[in-house]
C-alpha cells in the first residue's frame, strides 16, 4: 500500500509542475505591444501602437507613464509610473493621453501592456518623448471678407480659443503660409509668407477666390497641417466710385521719406495719409483704429507727403484715400515700410588736399535730420579713384572719414569719388560728384625742402653779410665825411672861435679862410721845413682819403698856391 | 571712350540700386544697434524702480547656456526666442503699468522689427536639419516663470516693474552675447 502512495506524491509534482507550467504558458501567449507611439497635434496627445491578433476582441490594453522631470542644475528625477485614466481596458490600438501630459518641456515614458481575462503581457518597449519636440502645429483658423475689390484674410492661430498652449506667444511666433488660386482658371496655386492680416489687392472683379493657410514657425523649422480651403467672390466694382491712389511708393533719401501716388483725378480732391506700426498688425486686436493719420498730411491736394517724422525705429504701414466731399475712395493699397531698407544713402561730403605721392580725403557723412542715419547704418565709405589719364579705377574701403591714398605718382591727375556703404543691409549710397587733384612735383620732396631751406639759408646770410657790410662802409663814409675823427691842425682852426666843422661847411666862408692863411703864413714864416712838412703831412693826408675831393673849394688851392709862393 | 563712359555709368548705377536684403551673417552689428536702442527705450519708459516694490522682487535663474553658446545659427534662435517672448510680455495687460506710451510703443515696433529681421534670415535655412537646443528650452522654461509672476501678481504696478528690470537684465545678456560674437 505504501507503493501506490509513493506513486502519488510524484504524480500530484508533475500535475502542479504542468498546472504552473501551462498557466505561464498562457501568460506567454499573451505578447506586448509594439511599435508604440506618441503623435502630438498642438497639446493633444494621442498614443498609438500596434498588435498583431487583430481579431481577437477579448483583449484590451492599458498605459502607463512616467516623467522625468529636470530642474534647473539639470539633473533628471523620474516619478513612479502611473496608469494613465483614459487609456485603460481601451479595445482599440490608440487612446488620447493628453491629460497626462502637463510639462511640455519635459521627457515623458509611456507603455502600452495587453491584457485578456486574467492573463496579462509584460508592458511594451517604453517610448520617450518630448512633448515640445514630438507635437505638430495643427491648423490655423481663416476669416476672408471681400470689399471693394480686395480680399482680407484674417488668420488666427492654431490654438486661439484653447486654455492649454502648445506653442507660447502665438501671436508673435507664427507666420503663415498662404496657398492661393482662383477656383474657375488652371493657373497654378501661388504660395506666399503672411501675417495675420493681410489684404490681397489687384484680384479681378467677380471671380471666385480660394485660398488654405498653414502655421510655420521658422526658429524650429515647424510648418503645420493646412487649415480648410475657403472661397470668396470678389466684388464687382462699384460704379462711380472714386478711384483708391494708385501706385503708391515710397522714396527715401537721407532718412527723409517721401510718399507719392499718381494723379488721377479730374476734379478736385484731397488726400488723407495714415500709418500704422508694424507690430500692432501681429496682435489680435483689430487694427482698424489704430490707424493714425501723418501729421501735415490730412486733406493734403499735392500727391505726396512727408512722413519723416512717424519714422522713429521699426517698420511701418502707410495707405492713401482720396477724398471728394462727401465721396470718399477705398483705402490704396497698403506700403510696407522698413526705414533702413528703403533709405537711400546720399553721397558724402569730400574735401581732398594732395602731396606729392598721396592724396588726403576728408568725408563728412551724408547729413540728415537728428543724425538718424546712424540708428539704420554704421556706414563704411568706398572711395574710387584713378588716373586721369588711365580707364583702371581702384577702390578702398574704410569705416573711418579721413581717408590717404599713398604711392602715387608725382605730378599727375587723380580723380576720385566717394560712396557710402552700409553692410548689414548690402546697400551702397550715391556717388560724391567726381574731383580731381593734380599730386604735387617731385621736387619737392623732402629732400628737396630740406636743401632749398639750406640753399635759402646760406643765400640769406650772403645777402645779410652782403648789406650788413655795405651799410657799414655806407655809415663810415657818410661819417668820415661828415664828421671825420680827423681833427685839421689847430693853426687852421678858426682864430674867431668859431670851430672849423667841415670844410664842405666852410666853403662859404672863403674870405675869412683867406684871411686865416695869411695869418698863418706870418706866424710860421721862419720855419721852412715846417711849412715843407705840413706840404707833406698834407699830401699823406690827403692820400688817406682825408682831402677826397681834389676839387676843392678855391680857398684852399689859393692859400696852397700863394703857400708855395711865399715859401721860394 | 564712349563705351568706357558707358561702362561706368554703368558700374555707377549698378552700385547705387537699391537691395532690399539684409545680409544675415553680419547678425552683430545689426541687432546690437537694435538692442542698445530698445534698452534706451525701456529706460526711457518709466521711473527708476520703486522703492515700495523692493519687498517683492524676485529671482529668476537666466539659463546661463545662453552665454556660452558657440554656433553663430544657434544664438541667432535663441535671440529669436527671447526677443519674441520679450514681446509677448509687453503685449499683455498693461493697464496698471504706469508707462510713457509713446517709448512703448517704439519699444514694441523695434522689437517687432528685429523678429522679423531675424525670421527673414532663418527662412533662408528651413531646410536645415533642426538643431536641437536645450538651452532653447531653458529659455521657454525661464520666461514661462515669468509669465506665471505676472498671472499670479495680477499684472500688478509692481509686477509690472520687475518684470521690466528683468527684461532689461535679458537684453543686457544678448548684448553681451553679441559683443562676444563680433569679436
Amino acid at each position: 500500500m505504501a507503493l501506490p502512495g509513493l506513486w502519488r506524491l510524484p504524480l500530484l509534482l508533475l500535475l502542479l509542475l504542468g498546472a504552473v507550467a501551462l498557466g505561464q504558458a498562457g501568460q506567454m501567449n499573451l505578447m506586448s505591444p509594439y511599435n508604440v507611439q506618441v503623435h502630438a497635434v498642438n497639446t493633444n496627445f494621442t498614443l498609438k501602437w500596434k498588435w498583431d491578433s487583430q481579431k481577437d476582441f477579448e483583449v484590451t490594453f492599458s498605459a502607463q507613464y512616467q516623467r522625468i522631470a529636470e530642474d534647473d542644475e539639470e539633473e533628471e528625477e523620474e516619478t513612479d509610473w502611473k496608469e494613465i485614466p483614459g487609456c485603460q481596458n481601451v479595445t482599440v490600438t490608440e487612446c488620447d493621453i493628453s491629460s497626462e501630459i502637463t510639462d511640455y518641456f519635459s521627457f515623458y515614458n509611456v507603455c502600452v501592456r495587453a491584457e485578456k481575462g486574467e492573463k496579462r503581457s509584460p508592458c511594451s518597449i517604453t517610448f520617450l518623448f518630448r512633448p515640445y519636440f514630438i507635437a505638430e502645429i495643427g491648423p490655423p483658423g481663416v476669416q476672408l471678407e471681400s470689399i471693394d475689390g480686395v480680399v482680407k484674410i484674417t488668420v488666427s492661430p492654431p490654438e486661439k480659443s484653447q486654455s492649454r498652449k502648445m506653442w507660447s506667444n502665438e501671436d508673435i511666433t507664427f507666420t503663415y503660409n498662404l496657398e492661393s488660386w482662383e477656383n474657375s482658371s488652371n493657373i497654378e496655386s501661388k504660395t506666399r509668407i503672411i501675417q495675420r492680416r493681410e489684404t490681397i489687392y489687384d484680384l479681378a472683379p467677380g471671380i471666385i477666390y480660394c485660398l488654405r493657410v498653414q502655421a510655420r514657425i521658422t526658429s524650429e523649422k515647424k510648418v503645420g497641417s493646412f487649415s480648410p480651403v475657403s472661397c470668396v467672390k470678389t466684388s464687382e466694382k462699384a460704379r462711380n466710385a472714386l478711384p483708391y491712389p494708385m501706385n503708391v511708393k515710397v522714396h527715401a533719401l537721407n532718412m527723409k521719406f517721401l510718399l507719392t501716388w499718381d494723379n488721377q483725378y479730374d476734379q478736385n480732391v484731397s488726400f488723407i495719409v495714415q500709418y500704422l506700426c508694424a507690430y500692432l498688425k501681429s496682435l489680435q486686436e483689430d487694427d482698424l483704429d489704430k490707424w493714425t493719420v501723418v501729421p501735415g498730411c490730412e486733406n493734403i491736394t499735392t500727391t505726396q507727403c512727408d512722413f519723416s517724422k512717424i519714422i522713429l525705429g521699426g517698420l511701418y504701414f502707410l495707405r492713401v484715400q482720396a477724398i471728394n466731399g462727401y465721396n470718399k475712395s477705398r483705402w490704396s493699397n497698403e506700403v510696407k515700410v522698413d526705414p533702413c531698407v528703403v533709405n537711400e544713402i546720399g553721397p558724402p561730403n569730400v574735401t581732398v588736399s594732395s602731396s606729392e605721392d598721396s592724396l588726403r580725403i576728408q568725408l563728412t557723412a551724408p547729413r540728415t535730420e537728428n543724425d538718424s542715419i546712424s540708428e539704420c547704418y554704421d556706414l563704411t565709405y568706398q572711395i574710387l579713384y584713378w588716373e586721369n589719364s588711365s580707364a583702371l579705377k581702384k577702390t578702398k574701403q574704410q569705416p573711418l572719414l579721413l581717408f590717404t591714398i599713398s604711392d602715387l605718382k608725382p605730378s599727375t591727375l587723380y580723380c576720385l569719388q566717394v560712396q557710402a556703404f552700409s553692410q548689414v543691409y548690402i546697400k551702397y549710397g550715391h556717388f560724391s560728384e567726381m574731383e580731381c587733384i593734380r599730386t604735387l612735383d617731385a621736387k619737392t620732396s623732402p629732400l628737396a625742402i630740406l636743401t632749398t631751406f639750406v640753399i635759402a639759408m646760406i643765400a640769406f646770410f650772403f645777402l645779410a653779410s652782403v648789406f650788413g657790410f655795405g651799410v657799414y662802409y655806407i655809415s663810415r663814409r657818410i661819417r668820415y665825411a661828415f664828421f671825420p675823427s680827423c681833427k685839421p691842425p689847430s693853426n687852421i682852426e678858426c682864430l674867431g672861435g668859431q670851430p672849423f666843422v667841415s670844410l664842405y661847411l666852410s666853403t662859404s666862408e672863403e674870405p675869412t679862410d683867406n684871411c686865416c692863411i695869411i695869418e698863418n703864413i706870418v706866424t710860421e714864416e721862419t720855419n721852412q721845413t715846417d711849412f715843407k712838412d705840413y706840404k707833406h703831412s698834407k699830401q699823406s693826408s690827403r692820400d688817406s682819403g682825408n682831402y677826397s675831393n681834389d676839387d676843392d673849394t678855391s680857398g684852399t688851392k689859393v692859400s696852397e698856391e700863394m703857400l708855395e709862393q711865399e715859401t721860394s | 571712350m564712349a563705351t568706357y563712359c558707358l561702362l561706368q555709368i554703368g558700374l555707377v548705377l549698378l552700385s547705387t540700386t537699391k537691395i532690399s536684403t539684409l545680409d544675415c551673417n553680419i547678425l552683430p552689428s545689426l541687432h546690437n544697434k537694435m538692442i542698445q536702442r530698445n534698452l534706451h527705450l525701456l529706460n526711457k519708459m518709466g521711473q527708476h524702480f520703486p522703492q515700495q516694490c523692493q519687498s517683492e522682487k524676485m529671482y529668476y535663474k537666466f539659463p546661463e547656456q545662453f552665454l556660452k553658446s558657440r554656433q553663430k545659427e544657434e544664438v541667432k534662435v535663441e535671440i529669436q526666442e527671447i526677443l519674441q517672448h520679450i514681446f509677448y510680455i509687453f503685449t499683455k495687460n498693461l493697464t496698471l503699468a504706469v508707462w510713457d506710451g509713446r517709448s512703448l510703443e517704439r519699444f514694441l515696433n523695434g522689437l517687432y522689427q528685429q523678429i522679423e529681421h531675424l525670421e527673414t534670415c532663418m527662412r533662408e535655412k528651413m531646410e536645415m536639419k533642426k538643431p536641437y537646443s536645450r538651452t532653447r528650452l531653458k529659455l521657454k522654461k525661464y520666461f514661462q516663470k515669468i509669465d506665471n509672476f505676472l498671472k499670479e501678481k495680477q499684472y500688478s504696478f509692481c509686477s509690472w516693474e520687475i518684470i521690466r528690470l528683468e527684461v532689461r537684465r535679458c537684453l543686457q545678456f544678448i548684448d553681451k552675447v553679441i559683443r562676444r560674437l563680433k569679436n
